[in-house]
């Protein structure tokens, strides 16, 4: 009886004793993958901190505004452009006299003629087509500037590397603008 | 018992002999029962000690596993191997639309340890091919110099970083620091300021704000727009460029709030370099690129003042828009003489006063008022004491004690009073939101928040000077000013600089305070030419209304749809009426 005890016991005793060990283990790996993680996670954020930073470096407006004098030729936007609201937007006068009254029209045959008041071309529509001479100017200075042949052998979407942003005139002298965030950092470790 | 007593009975007994002592306790039966009876007790108690112990840590255990799962994963992640990822030292820097305006990024230096190195003409030929701008001979000395310390090179971009590690080569190691970055540059320069070396704040709001900055309660939000600023720039530079000035500069305050939007001070510089490392640079230019105009400037901003004198007028109930003055005559006092630079040398009624800038009528209505109604109309204004806001470059305004008469007269036309053109936008986008006076800021605000605000004129006298600033733009000297559908209203300013107690007729400070749209302002705008010279363009003036003023219509028309201000049809009977003067009504009003 007693021995039987005795080999219970000891039994119990290994058994708890392997358990806890590999209990400990396992946990001591999940914190291993927890720390690794955690690591991986500061290197992320770092690492878009920089990139964060390198867009915002690339995003400009000094060098956006070249890259559209340069590419787009896009003229600010004037208050003739902007409406308020579609009700401010006028409607085209009424062309060749209609066989019937507008009023009348509608009650006829209200299909077609709610398709086709919505589709008259608006005057707005009409001025963002034909663009004002100033824009038309800033295009054919951007034609000068950069051949054509030149803009189809950068990539498109991405300007050439080349592309460095021009600085516009100062109040007095400056440093030359460095073309990437590397650039700057790399300039101001010169400076110090 | 027995047997002892047979040895010692024992006759002969050996005399050294000593009897063993007995095998087991020889005792009675009845006490050795009793005897092994109190152990038994104690070790049950002792057992049940231990039980009662054990059973204790169990229910702990459960209590602490099973019971109150949170807590104990909590109390569990206290004690954790690596510290949660590491915030930078300063907090970043945005604009009102989450552009990156100030930001920290990690900037290792390279160095080596060249005992460790073990082929060190290859490792120069690597590190080389990396970092081609150094000098192949001077690193490889270095690396053969046995040192255990030798730097290879300071601050090191992300990218090379990477490149370096690439190379696995054993010595090299990095030392990390972190860098502040302004990647938009010269944008924002005098807003954002800069950091020293040890990442302290030095200007600005880096200065100003240093204990929330380092306080890593998340980005600080400026209110300030980039694009605006970039617009601000370009036409600024502009203007500088046009007119040959000494400096520009401009700010754009929301009227409803006080946040300001866009704050410029022309010539600047690139807080990425403070320290004017341009050799052409003199100390004294230097300094006066990083000084801020709007705030730390102090300037006798001319007849901008007739906005301020007018509307006290106007307020206390010494004038009404019907009144008029005598201004047919220069006014003479003590060395003082006051003359129009425009006259009419007539009678001119109170918007006539103000929409020709007439310093005679303006000198009389203020006198009408008398000092005691200027000087506290004024203090009401906080025109009196240093601007508030979150920037520690604020200069204190400076004013005559004793307030005698010939200073209620010039102050009357903005001289012999010197205050910061942040002190004036405030007060102005005061005069024009209905009359009540936000503290400027240039922190955003939730949207729709409304700061608190005091009321420091009727909402009548408000009303009323929207109407005359109105004027002045539309037939007075600020008509170059119209931006077509912005409904633009404002006073021009053109001050001779005082130069040691007398004024210079050729170094002028010209100006121009606006608001648009008038029949319900948005926003409030100040232009401030620094020493502009007429051109051939202009006809040789230099005076606001050819330069500051032509730059503020561009500039309203570029921001006011970033700002998101409608244009309106200023012929509209709604625009009309809303600035409409009784008392000119039908007349023929002479422009300027």
């Amino acid at each position: 009886m007693t021995r039987l005890g005795t080999v219970f016991w000891l039994v119990l005793v290994l058994a708890a004793g392997f358990t806890t060990f590999k209990v400990k283990y396992a946990v001591q790996d999940i914190e291993d993958e927890l720390n690794r993680t955690r690591r991986q996670t500061i290197a992320e954020l770092q690492e878009t901190r920089v990139l964060t930073a390198e867009w915002t470096y690339l995003n400009q407006p000094e060098r956006l505004a070249e890259l559209n004098r340069r590419f787009l030729g896009l003229a600010a936007i004037t208050a003739k452009q902007l409406q308020r609201s579609i009700e401010e937007i006028p409607l085209r006068a009424p062309a060749a006299p209609p066989a019937a009254p507008p009023d009348a029209l509608v009650e006829a045959s209200p299909g077609p003629a709610a398709p086709q008041a919505a589709a008259t071309p608006l005057p707005v529509t009409s001025a963002a087509l034909n663009p004002p001479p100033a824009i038309a100017e800033t295009t054919r200075q951007a034609d000068v500037i950069s051949p054509p042949d030149e803009v189809s052998a950068g990539d498109g979407a991405r300007p050439p590397t080349s592309a460095t942003p021009v600085r516009l005139a100062k109040a007095g002298p400056v440093l030359p603008a460095p073309n990437s965030l590397d650039a700057l950092i790399a300039q101001i470790a010169e400076a110090r | 018992m027995r047997s002892l007593q047979r040895q010692d009975e024992n006759p002969c007994r050996p005399r050294h002999f000593r009897p063993p002592p007995p095998c087991a306790p020889v005792v009675d039966d009845e006490h050795a029962t009793a005897l092994l009876e109190t152990c038994r007790t104690r070790l049950v108690a002792a057992a049940a000690l231990f039980t009662v112990v054990f059973l204790v840590v169990a229910l702990r255990l459960v209590e602490i596993v099973v019971l109150s799962g949170g807590s104990a994963e909590s109390h569990a992640g206290r004690i954790r191997a690596v510290a949660p990822p590491a915030a930078p030292v300063r907090a970043d820097i945005v604009d009102r639309n989450d552009r990156l305006l100030a930001t920290t990024l990690d900037s290792p230096s390279l160095y080596a340890d060249p005992r460790q190195i073990i082929d060190a003409d290859e490792a120069t030929r690597a590190i080389i091919s990396v970092l081609p701008e150094l000098d192949p001979g001077e690193i490889h000395a270095k690396l053969i110099s046995g040192k255990s310390f030798v730097w290879i090179k300071r601050r090191l971009t992300p990218h090379q970083q990477y490149d370096v590690n690439r190379l696995g080569i054993p010595g090299l190691q990095f030392e990390h620091q972190e860098r502040r970055i302004y990647p938009f540059g010269d944008l924002a320069a005098h807003v954002v300021g800069f950091c020293g070396i040890d990442n302290n704040g030095l200007a600005g709001i880096e200065r100003a704000l240093d204990g929330a900055v380092k306080g890593n309660a998340g980005p600080i939000q400026l209110s300030l727009d980039a694009r605006v600023q970039f617009i601000l720039h370009e036409e600024l530079t502009k203007v500088i460029g046009d007119f040959s000035a000494k400096g520009a500069a401009g700010i754009i305050m929301d009227v409803r709030t006080g946040e300001i939007v866009g704050m410029l001070s022309l010539p600047d510089f690139d807080p990425n370099h403070p320290g004017a490392t341009d050799p052409a640079l003199s100390p004294a230019e230097a300094k006066e690129r990083t000084f801020n105009k709007i705030t730390l400037g102090d300037y006798e901003m001319g007849s901008v003042f007739k906005i301020f004198n007018t509307a006290m007028a106007l307020d206390s109930g010494v004038a009404s828009l019907t009144k008029q003055y005598d201004a047919s005559h220069d006014i003479h006092i003590g060395r003082f003489t006051i003359e129009d630079y425009h006259g009419k040398h007539r009678w001119l009624s109170v918007p006539e006063i103000f929409m020709y800038s007439s310093n005679i009528g303006s000198a009389r209505m203020a006198v009408d008022a008398g000092a005691k109604r200027q000087r506290s109309f004024l203090a009401r204004l906080g025109l009196l004491e240093p601007a508030e806001i979150e920037l520690d470059e604020v200069a204190k305004p400076h004013f005559p004690v004793p307030w005698r008469e010939v200073n209620v007269m010039t102050i009357a036309y903005g001289h012999g009073i010197a205050v910061s053109p942040l002190q004036v936008i405030t007060a102005v986008s005061a005069i024009v939101n209905g009359g009540v006076l936000h503290r400027a800021t240039l922190l955003k605000l939730p949207p729709g928040a409304t700061p608190p605000g005091v009321q420091v004129m009727a909402p009548k006298t408000s009303e009323e000077m929207r109407k005359l600033m109105r004027l002045v733009v539309e037939y007075g000297t600020a008509r170059q000013a119209a931006a077509p559908g912005y409904v633009v209203g404002g006073k021009t300013g053109t001050a001779e600089k005082n130069a040691g107690g007398h004024y210079e007729e050729k170094k002028l400070l010209s100006s121009f305070i606006g608001a648009f749209p008038m029949q319900d302002p948005r926003y409030a705008i100040l232009i401030l030419v620094d020493e502009p010279h007429g051109t051939k363009e202009s006809h040789g003036y230099a005076t606001a209304g050819w330069t500051a003023v032509p730059a503020t219509s561009r500039i309203i028309e570029r921001i006011a749809p970033i700002l998101g201000v409608p244009p309106v049809d200023e012929a509209s009977p709604a625009v009309t009426r809303a600035l409409m003067i009784e008392s000119l009504q039908g007349k023929r009003i002479e422009t300027y």
